[in-house]
């Protein structure tokens, strides 16, 4: 049955929205607030026991033995578990690309510090942790791969001796004439950047239960999973279970950012609860070990990019060099960071060539994982210093330089050289907006005046785009298959009117429930209170992913308007029975069935529901007696790339718009952000507080990202920032205020035109921060290319600068 | 992250305290505020076979006024400090370099002993007791002992304290007329470790000639420790641009081997002394001449 | 093994007794023996921020205390914020959209119920300055922010 999503707020069946599109109060807050959600380490089984982990200490090394010595008689100490149960119990786990992966548990050697080598569980985690220690591995040290330059090395040693060589992916993409293009050039410039290790550092870690029923050989965890469904289906190829006997069940967690992990860890404790005839087994990873060997790093990066321009600024070509050092294995998916620059690959211009030099290495580091914004940020900081660096040579302003390359808005849907279509988007309007709200004509003027007192302030202009609505396509050259992301919902009215909404995520922290409950109030004409959501878990639920590639306000928007819709025909068709009148003359309208044109002829939602479930000798036959309908919503028109990686892959392309005002002290090398405006056009806003929560947790990441987030290892390969004093999350000291506004260019793709914007400003404002550093430093004559931009590092190229004169 | 085992006993006297260590010899730890213990603890970094808490033992909270100074208890937490009317008036110095440490929950913990005992290279309080010219009274098991500052702090994380010694309280000596002074450090974020800082008190006399100086770096080495030979340039001398250029310089020339780490390296800390001390020159410079 | 000891303590307004291992944290306590899960863990070393709660009215790490040194201490906990219904702070920020996945709030709650305790109308500065050792890494803090003008301006009504 066809059913027809409303593509604008106006299509709804009412005539003024009292819910969508307003900021109203989140349904999930009184949970939260109250301390009351249930978080994975709230949840305590009976029976249950506590995992402790023994890790690796070194980066690289051979198990030579392990001797459990006193571990098992310990009071309190239930099972132990090694490589020995993995290989027994086990098979490696899905990798991308693929084969670069180990077992759960190290066996033959380990490859990063903090690689699991055997756990404990016991009757609590101080126990287990005492356990532990009475455990002796013997290991024999090999050389250490630390840097990605040397592991490419002929005679490096390898990570994987299989393998033969540390590279995991190496290939040139080319998209258009990008040889004529730089061949043809008036100007090119080139530049080297460095990012190093960011990642996404929830508040919350990673934490599970697993229970392994040992009669039914099936296997039921809780846990804070991202994407639950994902993370079974990962577990029934580790473990050897039947699809159908893996359940699932997330609770609401302490955020995730794509970096929360868990594989190894759901494995772990699964093996133990196997080992411990079954009873449940919890294993809460504390942020050391987060740190070292969770999904906690992504994006580090070694870039060599070069931009061609024509005299007049216009540029025509871009090539991007990246060496992408993901770390031991491929098992955190990481890589996906490194394709996923493709779907905008080329940011708002309409450069018609690019080119991808892409190698993705292994080195003795964490492997990598997925972090918010999944590779792009990186990628726009490069495009958009570039831009700078052409307009300084130029003489242009960067806001002029980039107006004269912009797409124009009446191109779209627009598809950029490396495949991807972009739905809609008025990126004048946005760099317009921006360049009003900074009163940008009066910063460049104080910062002329401050140049004159020997002040180093700069200012940040960048323009671009962040892809919402991935789909697998996106990462296909890095070894993902398939197409279509699906996100199913449920929903259903019961006897008395109420609605339930039952999806296959947890609560997150993005609001979505609360989107879920507006957009389903206003459809059937109900409070927001009458609407509740519930998560249901891998086997009840509907095929779903969840969150992730900010695709959830659409997915699920569209699940939801698709399966009211479907609901929304039942009920027309037994109210057409029930008014005595046919169903193409009913409609419904303002939480009413009603007959068009007929004034009076109407019935509420609620009485046409009950009568469906209490009535069944009014029903017409073709109508089962359940007010609900499930609809399962993937985005239309993904197709499997080509050789190249092209296709149509992010359904929606937000907008933004950044300018920030900073001074750096001349005598230190401290940054100080003193104004931040942003411009940000992401078509329909569903809910435009939750809209401003998601950009200004992009500005905080950003901030933490440009200047003080860095994971260091040394060339042994050793963690240095293993804990919270070392690797430096922002504060509210630390991330500005933001002055906002909302351009709204509607998606054509999406229902109510809405555009993915979970990911948000995290796409940007490294962009921002790095390119005002060098707008600051330019008349000096140095370029901070290095990320983060350390008070250290830019004390640097302060000193360099004295000396060149 | 959960502790080791370990036995835990909360005397109620000084002398109790003593004995207890004297006791478990070498095998027990004084638990005074916790907040820079219990991280250790937490990662089995330390471990103690028996934790000494001293939170019952009687009168070691308390600040009161002796001879125009300050005597601060060891317990004393550093948000009473920061609270206290007293210390505002008496020791501003003292007072400035509490609103810098940590945040308000480690504060409200975080004791004056229990930081001067640690000596952390880039705590505040020890760089505060050297420029003051504090003094530690100390019990052991034979008696009572006070140790002025620039000999209590003898390197990285030690003290003078012996095993089973315990710091009782702190004088602050009263300050002198027109005395002028200046706390500066600079952090990566607002109450983290500083990078490099600086304490920093002058006294002028008469037209304006510096008489007295004291200049002690943290942060930058493995204690807190004064710079002589720049007070030694000041000492004389007119206040002005040029000799706080001079004093800066050899301040910072005057570090033997600075501290290097993912933070800062050697060299960036030996320039942010030289810059802060600068800078806190001229402003303990403004704060003398009012 | 070490000898437990008895705790006596006072959790909001409830009394509480029991026998604990020296080192169990307060945080592990509070939450494992007497099941109150509001206040939660993130890092062990006194950082973040999420285990903050009060002892005696003032805000403190409950990860960096032991249980057995909040014998005879007055504790408040998220729990014991309003009666059954929101307290006003909890109010200001479900209307200022103060949180997101809420992880951290309950640490943030009880640092700011300490602020209004003790400064009835911060500036933006006391703001920050009271609440720079609580970390939330999904708000970006600016409704945070206003979450607590707005319960300032609350609770002086």
């Amino acid at each position: 049955m066809a059913v027809e999503i409303p593509k604008a707020l106006s299509d709804l069946p009412v005539s003024s929205p009292r819910w969508i599109g307003r900021s109203v109060m989140r349904v999930e807050d009184p949970l939260l607030l109250s301390g009351r959600a249930e978080f994975i380490d709230n949840v305590v089984l009976p029976r249950m026991l506590h995992c402790a982990i023994l890790r690796s200490p070194y980066a690289h090394a051979r198990i030579r033995g392990i001797d459990l010595g006193e571990a098992e008689s310990l009071q309190g100490v239930v099972a132990i578990v090694t490589g020995e149960d993995a290989q027994r119990w086990t098979q490696p786990g899905p990798t991308l690309p693929e084969n670069w992966g180990t077992l759960c548990l190290a066996t033959d050697k380990v490859r990063f510090v903090g690689e699991p080598v055997a756990a404990v569980a016991a009757t609590s985690r101080y126990v287990a942790e005492d356990a532990l220690e009475h455990i002796q591995v013997e290991y024999e040290s090999l050389p250490p791969v630390a840097d990605p330059v040397k592991a490419l090395e002929p005679e490096s040693p390898l990570i994987f001796e299989e393998h033969g060589s540390n590279v995991m992916l190496q290939r040139v993409f080319k998209y258009g004439e990008i040889d004529a293009a730089f061949r043809d050039a008036d100007h090119v410039y080139t530049e080297k950047f460095r990012w190093h290790r960011v990642g996404a550092n929830p508040l919350e870690t990673f934490g599970v239960i697993s229970q392994w029923d040992p009669i039914e050989e099936s296997l039921t965890c809780h846990g804070s999973f991202q994407s639950a469904s994902h993370m079974a289906l990962g577990r029934t190829l580790t473990l050897g279970l039947p699809s159908n006997k893996v359940r699932l069940i997330s609770q609401p967690h302490g955020g995730s950012f794509g970096g929360k992990g868990g594989a190894r860890g759901t494995d772990i404790s699964a093996l133990l609860s196997r080992k411990a005839g079954g009873r449940p087994v919890k294993w809460i990873e504390d942020r050391m070990e987060y740190l070292m060997a969770g999904g906690s790093q992504a994006w580090d990066r070694h870039y060599e990019a070069s931009l061609a321009l024509k005299r007049d600024g216009t540029a025509i070509g871009l090539k991007v060099k990246l060496l992408d050092d993901l770390g031991a294995t491929a098992e955190g998916y990481g890589a996906m960071s490194a394709a996923k620059p493709l779907a905008s690959f080329t940011g708002c211009y309409a450069i018609p060539a690019a080119e991808y030099d892409l190698t993705i290495v292994a080195t003795n580091k964490l492997p990598a994982s997925p972090y918010r914004g999944m590779g792009p940020p990186p990628h726009n900081y490069v495009l958009e210093h570039l831009m700078d660096i052409a307009a300084r040579d130029l003489g242009l302003d960067p806001a002029e330089i980039r107006r004269r390359n912009y797409i124009p808005p009446d191109r779209f849907p627009y598809t950029i050289p490396t495949g991807n279509e972009y739905d809609s988007g008025n990126y004048e309007a946005a760099l317009n907006k921006a360049l009003e709200m900074s009163e940008y004509k009066e910063l460049r003027e104080e910062q002329a005046q401050a140049r004159k007192q020997g002040r180093l302030l700069g200012i940040g202009l960048v323009s671009t785009i962040e892809p919402g609505v991935f789909d697998w396509n996106a990462y296909a050259i890095v070894g993902m298959p398939g197409t279509g992301v699906p996100e199913g919902v449920r929903v259903g009215i019961d006897v008395l009117g109420k609605i339930t909404l039952r999806v296959g995520f947890a609560l997150e922290g993005q609001g979505q429930y609360t989107v879920g409950a507006q957009l389903l109030a206003d459809y059937f004409g109900v409070e927001l209170d009458d609407v509740r959501v519930v998560a249901q878990d891998t086997q009840s639920a509907p095929p779903h992913f969840g969150p992730g590639g900010s695709r959830l306000g659409v997915a699920m928007s569209a699940a939801v308007l698709g399966a009211a819709g479907r609901l929304k025909d039942k009920l027309v068709k037994v109210a057409a029975g029930l008014l005595q009148s046919k169903p193409e003359d009913v409609e419904l309208m303002d939480g009413m069935l009603r007959v068009k044109g007929v004034p009076g002829a109407e019935m509420p939602v609620a009485q046409v529901a009950a009568t469906m479930l209490t009535r069944s000798d009014l029903l017409p036959p073709d109508v089962d007696p359940s007010p609900e309908a499930t609809y399962v919503w993937t985005a239309p028109g993904r197709t499997p790339a080509d050789e190249q990686g092209r296709a149509k892959t992010y359904l929606t392309a937000a907008n933004a718009c950044h300018v920030v005002l900073l001074e750096i002290d001349p005598e230190t090398g401290f940054v100080k952000i003193l104004k931040y405006f942003i411009a940000d056009d992401c078509g329909t806003r569903l809910n435009p507080s939750n809209v401003e929560g998601m950009i200004q947790g992009g500005v905080a990441q950003g901030v933490g990202a440009a200047l003080l987030e860095e994971y260091v290892y040394d060339e042994e390969a050793q963690l240095l920032t293993s804990t919270f004093m070392d690797y430096l999350l922002p504060t509210i000291n630390e991330v500005p205020m933001t002055e906002k506004a909302a351009l709204v260019t509607p998606s054509p793709f999406t229902p109510l035109g809405a555009k993915g914007v979970g990911e948000g400003a995290i796409h940007t404002t490294p962009a921002a921060i790095m390119c005002a550093i060098n707008d600051a430093l330019a008349p000096l004559g140095v370029r901070a290319t290095e990320v983060p931009a350390s008070p250290n590092r830019i004390w640097s190229l302060l000193r360099e600068a004295k000396r060149t004169p | 992250m959960k502790p080791p085992p370990f036995d835990y006993l909360d005397p109620r006297t000084v002398g109790e305290a003593v004995s207890l260590l004297r006791q478990h010899d070498g095998e027990a730890k004084i638990l005074a505020g916790g907040q820079s213990l219990m991280p250790l603890l937490n990662m089995r970094m330390a471990r103690p076979g028996v934790l000494i808490d001293l939170a019952k033992v009687a009168e070691l909270d308390y600040i009161r006024e002796t001879d125009g100074g300050l005597t601060i208890g060891a317990m004393t937490t550093k948000r009473s400090i920061e609270d206290s009317v007293l210390v505002q008036k008496r020791q501003p110095l003292l007072h400035a370099a509490t609103l810098l440490i940590a945040h308000p929950q480690i504060r409200n913990r975080g004791t004056l002993g229990g930081s001067m005992a640690h000596a952390d290279p880039a705590a505040e309080y020890p760089a505060v007791a050297i420029a003051l010219d504090a003094e530690f009274r100390v019990v052991g098991p034979d008696g009572e002992r006070s140790i002025g500052a620039a000999d209590f702090f003898v390197t990285y994380l030690t003290t003078a304290l012996e095993p089973t010694e315990v710091l009782t309280e702190v004088r602050f000596p009263a300050l002198a007329d027109r005395r002028g002074w200046s706390f500066m450090e600079l952090t990566r974020r607002h109450g983290d470790f500083a990078l490099a800082g600086v304490a920093v008190t002058m006294d002028l006399e008469g037209p304006g000639q510096c008489s007295g100086a004291r200049i002690v770096l943290f942060g930058v080495g493995p204690t807190a420790f004064r710079v002589h030979g720049a007070e030694q340039i000041l000492i004389g001398d007119r206040p002005g641009q040029a000799v706080f250029e001079q004093v800066a310089k050899k301040a910072s020339e005057e570090i033997d081997e600075p501290l290097s780490d993912l933070h800062a390296s050697a060299e960036y800390r030996r320039h942010l002394a030289r810059v802060l001390t600068q800078r806190a020159l001229l402003q303990a410079t403004a704060r003398a001449q009012v | 093994m070490t000898t437990a000891r008895q705790v006596r303590l006072t959790v909001n307004g409830v009394a509480y007794e029991a026998q604990v291992e020296p080192r169990t944290t307060l945080v592990d306590f509070l939450r494992g023996d007497l099941g109150l899960t509001g206040t939660h863990v993130g890092c062990e070393h006194g950082v973040c921020g999420a285990c903050t709660i009060l002892v005696n009215g003032r805000s403190v790490r409950s990860c960096l205390m032991l249980a057995v040194q909040a014998d005879g201490d007055s504790l408040t906990t998220v729990e014991g914020l309003g009666d059954g219904k929101l307290h006003p702070i909890q109010e200001a920020f479900r209307e200022e959209h103060g949180l997101q996945c809420g992880f951290c709030t309950p640490g943030f709650l009880m640092a700011t119920y300490e602020l209004l305790q003790l400064n009835r109308s911060p500036s933006d500065e006391e703001i920050k300055d009271a609440l720079g050792g609580q970390i939330c890494r999904c708000t970006g803090y600016q409704a945070i922010l206003s979450s607590v003008r707005l319960a300032a301006a609350k609770l002086r009504e």
